[in-house]
């Protein structure tokens, strides 16, 4: 009920989005309309669902992650959702759904006209347009997350951002290691599989550490800071080990290839 | 029913909060009990703000504890907010919303609400319903925190500082609804304020805050009790020396008189020595006030 009701304010909060999107509808139909010689109103209204159909909905996300929690602690606002009997729980998953249906809201506001008017609705089978909501809604979720774990370590200005350069830098080079070893032994899918499995155990621990950020560092950005670092440390971690007892598996397990084969044989 | 520290509103031991290396609060304790209106005073960057936020679970203190109702407020904060009213310093509610969709968003949070009284409040201070919040002027949105403060029917209303930038109109109008919430339903209130002649005749407790550190801890009966002013006109008789044992904490003399400030004993006794010019009244807290926390806080020979 609370989380419905944080979902609500956090929509009238921030209705002036939803013109914005009605806008650029009104802009892509104007250019589906107007005449530019060799392009068919169907060709362009694919242009602009493909261009825009998963930017729009990303950018809105990572801008409402950005603000959800940050700008309303810089400035102490969120007091007001603290002073109410709401659990700390539902006010963090009360603004990430809204920041969710805000962002897939805005793309299909923006895109709908173009899509409808364009005929391209009966070309896009249910399937990948399903596949597509899909997309969309965890790009949405994992930009979202990001953006919030990182307004909260930019606004609170403090030397626990050393800590999360370090954490990211030591993670990057982590998958990158994992990535060449992988490819250097032709395992691409076992790639795909380890980025997918990264993105997973990221997209957790980026949760798990938006909501202690709430949960424990309350109005306290700092405090929050610290949680959200200690938690994205212990995550990153946490992943880059999983990924690399997956990259050994996936090694250990690969068909064998001719030039190892003679290479073993001449060994033995 | 026996009042033990059990039963106390509100219950603070030991409270430490700590920026880095400013000590923001250190080893504050105090209670406040049911039906008390307690007036937290303190100079811009004392603590009172920081002992707000510990107080309503914002902020987690370094050390000590806060209660509110017997139950620690920071693992029970959502159960006790439901008993709290709270008017933040700075209007903090969503600019974009009307106080309509505000009234509606907090009456779907609580099990009771007050719909009618809020509804006559509103009316009464004349706020329009249907302009969002960020464009109401500072008074009506302080009006509208109080109102909010007030639609569940607390049982301790935490005030930060609620008329400041009021001007004398809309600063009357907070305290006149204060007083009548107080009169018809006996709410226990926690008030931080810089306001002190608008507080004096309201609270029954006084607590003021220096450099993080509760200085006073008293009742008001207490404070006017222990503290006095005198002043008296120019005569040979009474020398600064005469006013030690009354604990001077002030002392202005010059050619046509002088006054002083005394913290101990009743100055009336020199009365016999001074004669009909010396006048001795109880201190008003802003006096008191400025005498303690002041830099102008010093005896003067």
């Amino acid at each position: 009920m609370s989380t419905l009701a944080v979902f609500r304010r956090e929509w009238i909060g921030r209705r002036n989005t939803f013109l914005l999107a009605l806008g650029l509808g009104c802009i892509y139909l104007v250019m589906i309309s107007t005449d530019s010689g060799t392009q068919t109103p169907r060709d362009k209204a694919t242009l602009i669902l493909l261009g825009t159909s998963l930017l729009l909905p990303w950018a809105v996300a990572a801008l409402f992650g950005a603000t959800m929690v940050g700008r309303e602690l810089e400035e102490r606002r969120f007091g007001f959702l603290l002073n109410q009997p709401i659990r700390l729980g539902e006010i963090f998953f009360g603004k990430v759904a809204a920041g969710l249906a805000m962002a897939m809201a805005f793309g299909l506001l923006a895109c709908l006209p173009s899509f409808l008017l364009g005929g391209l609705w009966r070309q896009l089978p249910l399937l990948e347009a399903g596949r597509l909501l899909g997309v969309g809604l965890a790009g949405c979720l994992v930009l979202l997350l990001l953006f919030h774990a990182v307004s909260i370590q930019l606004r609170s200005r403090s030397l626990w951002l050393v800590l999360d350069l370090a954490a990211w830098t030591a993670f990057g080079w982590g998958i990158r290691a994992l990535t060449m070893k992988l490819i250097s032994a032709g395992a691409f899918d076992g790639m795909l599989r380890l980025w997918l499995l990264l993105l997973v155990v990221v997209a957790l621990g980026l949760g798990l550490a938006g909501y202690l950020a709430v949960a424990e560092g309350r109005a306290d950005l700092q405090r929050g800071h610290r949680w959200v670092s200690a938690t994205l440390a212990i995550s990153l971690g946490v992943a880059l080990l999983l990924g690399w007892a997956q990259s050994a598996w996936v090694l250990g397990h690969l068909p064998a290839r001719p030039g190892i084969h003679a290479g073993t044989a001449r060994v033995r | 029913m026996i009042i033990t520290q059990a039963t106390a509103v509100v219950d603070c031991g030991n409270l430490g909060v700590r920026y880095g290396r400013l000590q923001a609060l250190e080893q504050v304790s105090f209670s406040v009990e049911p039906g008390q209106v307690y007036a937290l005073l303190g100079r811009n960057g004392s603590g009172k703000t920081s002992l707000i936020r510990c107080l309503l679970g914002h902020q987690k203190p370094q050390t000590g504890r806060v209660d509110l109702f017997g139950q620690k407020v920071w693992s029970s904060r959502r159960a006790l907010m439901q008993r709290v009213g709270v008017v933040s310093e700075e209007p903090d509610a969503p600019p974009l919303m009307t106080p309509r969709q505000l009234l509606k968003f907090c009456a779907s949070l609580y099990p009771h609400w007050d719909e009618t009284g809020s509804d006559e409040r509103l009316r009464r201070f004349r706020v329009p319903l249907e302009t969002p919040f960020g464009k109401l002027s500072r008074g009506q949105k302080a009006q509208l925190s109080l109102t909010l403060a007030l639609g569940p029917g607390p049982e301790l209303l935490v005030l930060d500082d609620p008329t400041l930038g009021l001007d004398a109109v809309a600063r009357r109008e907070v305290y006149d609804e204060l007083l009548c919430e107080l009169a018809e339903r006996g709410t226990t209130v926690l008030i931080a304020t810089h306001d002190l002649a608008g507080i004096e005749g309201i609270a029954d407790r006084v607590g003021i805050l220096q450099g993080g550190r509760l200085l006073v801890d008293a009742s008001l009966e207490e404070l006017k009790a222990r503290y006095h002013k005198v002043s008296w006109a120019p005569f040979p008789g009474l020398q600064a020396s005469d006013l030690a044992p009354y604990g001077p904490l002030r002392i202005r003399a010059g050619g046509l008189g002088g006054e002083a400030v005394l913290s101990r004993g009743d100055p009336r006794e020199l009365l016999g020595a001074a004669g009909p010019d010396l006048r001795v009244q109880a201190l008003p807290l802003e006096e008191l006030f400025v005498t303690l926390v002041g830099s102008e806080s010093e005896v003067a020979p």
